[in-house]
């Protein structure tokens, strides 16, 4: 494919994330961190999120199979991963943290247990898309962007 | 828009709606005075995030994962213009670490920062010696002007 066209429609890809809702302007601030010293920065960040979160995951679904609840243990767990959510402008993940911990603070388990899997969905069809995108930007190559100028 | 489009994204498009217009003359804010930053968070995405961000104003930024290795490091002598301190840390918390740091005679402004604004961490955090406290992300809109103030 011409690589315009490849551009064009990571261009069209990456608005729909926007458009959608399942990033927020906070990414942006991750792309604009992104320069000559710190060609890859968007990526790395992502990656790390992914493989960071993954480890969270596993301790929520260990601590929702406890009875009774934890919910002071939850909390803190949902706490590092809505902090993290948050910083790369996972928007959609960030509404299910804030969500779960409110029933946490309401010591209600269902809800819990119920948002949590709606987390996880989320979770997996953002990085299902930031994957997709990622690797068609390698695809598409480098582009001649002017860099912010720094001083 | 042409080459001089104030910021742009990873595929060369100008950045959506974001607000904040700190670069709206084409060039990034950076500090005119050496400064210096340490961020204290035990989430590796939010160390890296809030440290490239610092630094990408001109602030030489470092970061550690607790309390006790910040404690460790200003009692060793380092000095910081700016500390960035999570709320939730394990055995230190943010607030402690904060406490920890000013009875030490460090005169950093210390910023407590969490994933959830609470009232009671608010508290705590300046009952302990913060100056202030805020809710993730730590944004250009919060930090350029806090770094506008320690450079001049």
């Amino acid at each position: 494919m011409e690589r315009n066209q490849m551009r064009r429609q990571l261009a069209l890809m990456r608005q729909s994330f926007f458009d959608q809702g399942f990033l927020d302007e906070q990414f942006i601030q991750l792309e604009e961190l992104q320069d000559d010293a710190n060609p890859n920065f968007v990526e790395e960040v992502v990656t790390l999120y992914y493989r960071d979160s993954s480890r969270l995951i596993l301790n929520i679904d260990q601590a929702l199979e406890r009875n009774p609840l934890d919910f002071n243990k939850l909390d803190n767990y949902m706490h590092q991963f809505k902090g993290s959510s948050t910083s790369i402008g996972a928007k959609k993940v960030k509404a299910e943290c804030t969500q779960f911990r409110e029933y946490c603070k309401a010591g209600n388990s269902e809800g819990c247990m119920r948002t949590f899997q709606q987390l996880k969905k989320e979770y997996a069809i953002l990085k299902r898309k930031l994957e997709a995108y990622f690797q068609q930007a390698r695809q598409a190559g480098p582009l001649e962007t002017a860099c912010r100028s720094r001083n | 828009m042409g080459a001089e489009v104030d910021h742009v994204s990873l595929m060369g498009m100008s950045g959506g709606s974001a607000e904040g217009n700190d670069r709206s003359e084409g060039q990034r804010f950076s500090c005119k005075n050496k400064l210096t930053a340490l961020v204290v968070d035990n989430g590796a995405v939010c160390r890296a995030i809030q440290t490239a961000l610092l630094r990408s104003y001109g602030v030489e930024t470092e970061a550690v994962e607790t309390g006790e290795a910040a404690v460790q490091l200003i009692a060793s002598g380092a000095t910081f213009n700016l500390i960035i301190i999570e709320m939730l840390l394990p055995v230190l918390n943010g607030p402690e670490t904060a406490r920890q740091i000013r009875a030490m005679g460090a005169q950093s402004k210390i910023l407590g920062i969490s994933a959830f604004f609470d009232e009671r961490h608010q508290q705590e955090f300046l009952a302990a010696g913060a100056d202030r406290f805020i809710e993730k992300p730590l944004s250009p809109e919060i930090v350029i002007p806090i770094i506008w103030e320690l450079d001049n």
